[in-house]
């Protein structure tokens, strides 16, 4: 099968900056791709060089199998949805949405048609004649998406498509997108460095760091089984605990904190040079009194308590002496407080060992 | 709630008071060194001249004669070469400007940028007068480069030749007024906006055409309005540069003030002037107004 996107030892440098180094992956037709990491990281990078506004140091690019090479951006079908909208002040919706349709040679006749196929597409039906400026900032977005997607590129690219918005907008904006991504059947690459919005968004995530793809692979592998500390670190909250690993039986090891307290973990190949444990604090259970305590749980105190609406974040210091922090339901049958004893427990599969 | 109206109207008195203590320098200013001569100037264009007077007599007859003696072909020459002189010379540096503009503010780097601001500023300060006779001692009848006009078949004396030199000259200094101007507009662009169209299918200069050239209008306008008014008002490019076969308005007024000591003549030149000037710009003005709601 012939990729939609595909990368081949790309390289690019600005300046002394490398921003790409030496990157390949490839990209499935109709597949949507979340590529994540902080500011810097060359994930913007990629996007351009896809769009065509940078060219490649070394390497080649195709899309589609075509190479890219010598391509400006205007002979290319790849859509793009900005941060900022980035929609023509000047001009109305349906100018907007018709742009692309004009520049890339659609009879006259047939634009009015697909710019009402658009609209309705992102039920902004009767909203043609209004300027982006009379319009809030999520019929804004939606626009852009139109606009994007009227000339059927071959490839949809969003930069942060989400993070102009208020969190609330955000999430139906959110459901919405992957609503229309699956309609029109585009592959699509997201680039971001919300998390949520990779892994919401994303059938694939690209962890990047430092112009280099970190980790690839479907949001829950990457995040319940990241590779490095940068990835666990980044794609969520994690509880870092320090000690060796003691014993291996099958897929299962038994780990030992700095402070002599011993959990069963998922095993690692080399697990003798393991020293640190890696635990997401929705992984850890607690529950009240120290009745379960023993060979799955194990004894502590809540030293605090941080409400967050859906969650609480409590803070726990075992008998060992190590701590922890656990992400559990906010629920009000069920309440936690300073000074209280409670019992953790941990799944093994939810504790990756890194060296 | 009484003493939060109170304080309301404190607020507005005070502000009232501010307010008129900022604008008050503004208005004595106008008013006693702008608006009183100009209105002394309009009374001086109404009276009879006696020949060989400086200015009018005192008690001269109230008159129209010199509006009146305006209206002659040679008079309305120099109106019409003062303003298509002007405005070619305010479109050229529009052409030069926007350009530019677009390339200080887009492409050179942010030292490079603060150099360029530098330049440009140093260019509208330093002296016309400098800077006209190096174009007339470059261009002009004794330039330097006259003999390669000769070459192509230019000769430096024609009225042709004479009209390119004055035009190039006020062209000279209207690109740096009008490249500021513009790059403030420029600058307000966002550069996203050119991304979206070439992705869109819009090759770089139909990308121009259809987002930066209407979105800087308003300042193009402007900028438009600012060149023409220096120009037509030029006084020492068209002396220097038309070696006496252009003659502006300017020139003229100043030939019924210090050659003929014609006052009330002189004044009435400058009204007419004056009021063609505005009339100019307000239709221009209007003409953007009208555009822009639509």
């Amino acid at each position: 099968m012939i990729s939609a996107v595909e990368f081949q030892s790309v390289g690019k440098s600005f300046g002394e900056t490398v921003a790409l180094d030496n990157i390949s992956f490839s990209v499935k037709p109709g597949e949507t791709i979340a590529l994540l990491g902080p500011s810097g990281c060359g994930k913007t990078t990629i996007l351009r060089l896809i769009a065509g506004f940078e060219r490649p140091d070394s390497g080649t690019i195709t899309i589609g199998g075509k190479s890219m090479a010598g391509l400006k951006p205007y002979e290319r079908n790849v859509g793009l949805l900005f941060q900022h909208y980035a929609l023509f002040p000047h001009m109305t919706v349906e100018q907007n949405i018709g742009y692309g349709l004009r520049h890339r040679g659609h009879a006259a006749r047939e634009i009015p048609a697909r710019v009402a196929e658009m609209l309705d597409l992102v039920r902004l039906t009767g909203f043609g004649h209004r300027r982006p400026n009379e319009l809030s900032g999520g019929q804004q977005q939606r626009v852009a998406l139109a606009r994007a997607l009227a000339t059927h590129p071959s490839l949809l690219l969003l930069d942060e498509p989400l993070s102009a918005l208020d969190a609330k907008l955000r999430h139906e904006l959110r459901t919405e997108l992957k609503d229309v991504l699956a309609a029109v059947g585009s592959t699509a690459i997201v680039v971001t460095h919300d998390q949520e919005e990779a892994m919401s968004l994303g059938e694939r995530i690209f962890v990047m760091s430092r112009g280099e793809i970190m980790q690839s692979g479907k949001p829950d592998d990457v995040y319940w089984r990241p590779k490095s500390r940068f990835v666990a670190d980044f794609m969520g909250r994690t509880n870092w605990i320090r000690g060796s690993v003691v014993a291996t039986d099958g897929s299962v090891s038994t780990f030992r904190s700095e402070f002599g307290w011993e959990f069963p973990v998922a095993a690692s190949r080399d697990g003798a040079a393991m020293k640190d444990v890696c635990v997401r604090p929705e992984s850890v259970e607690i529950s009240s009194g120290t009745g379960r305590a023993g060979a799955i749980g194990m004894a502590g105190r809540v030293e605090d308590v941080v409400t967050l609406g859906a969650f609480r974040h409590v803070s726990v210091e075992l008998s060992s002496g190590d701590r922890i922090i656990s992400a559990c339901a906010n629920r009000p049958d069920i309440s936690f407080e300073a000074g209280q004893e409670i019992t953790i427990s941990m799944p093994p599969q939810a504790c990756v060992l890194f060296a | 709630m009484t003493n939060a109206r109170q304080q309301t109207a404190a607020i507005s008195i005070s502000d009232r008071r501010d307010r008129a203590i900022t604008l008050a320098p503004a208005v004595l200013v106008l008013a006693f060194g702008f608006l009183s001569p100009l209105i002394n100037l309009a009374i001086e264009s109404l009276k009879e001249f006696t020949p060989g007077r400086v200015g009018s007599v005192e008690n001269a007859a109230t008159t129209v004669q010199n509006y009146h003696e305006l209206a002659n072909q040679a008079f309305a020459n120099v109106l019409l070469t003062t303003f298509w002189i002007g405005g070619v010379a305010a479109l050229v540096g529009q052409l030069v400007a926007f350009p530019l503009a677009y390339f200080i503010v887009r492409r050179l780097s942010p030292r490079m940028r603060t150099l360029a601001l530098g330049f440009l500023i140093t260019l509208v300060l330093s002296s016309v007068l400098i800077k006209t006779y190096a174009i007339e001692l470059t261009f002009g009848s004794v330039g330097i480069l006259r003999p390669l006009l000769l070459t192509v078949g230019l000769s430096a004396n024609s009225r042709e030749y004479i009209n390119i030199v004055v035009i190039a000259g006020l062209v000279h200094s209207i690109i740096p007024v009008a490249t500021l101007t513009l790059m403030g507009a420029m600058q307000s662009i966002d550069p996203r906006l050119l991304d979206a169209a070439q992705s869109l299918g819009a090759p770089g200069w139909k990308a121009h055409l259809s987002i930066t050239l209407p979105l800087s209008l308003p300042a193009l306008v402007s900028s438009t309005l600012i060149s023409l008014t220096f120009a037509i008002s030029a006084f020492v490019i068209p002396m220097v540069l038309g070696r006496g076969r252009v003659l502006f308005m300017s020139n003229v007024i100043y030939t019924r003030f210090s050659d003929i000591a014609n006052y009330p003549s002189g004044a009435a030149i400058s009204l007419v002037m004056l009021a063609t000037a505005l009339a100019v710009i307000s239709v221009i003005t209007l003409a953007h107004a009208w555009k822009s709601r639509r």
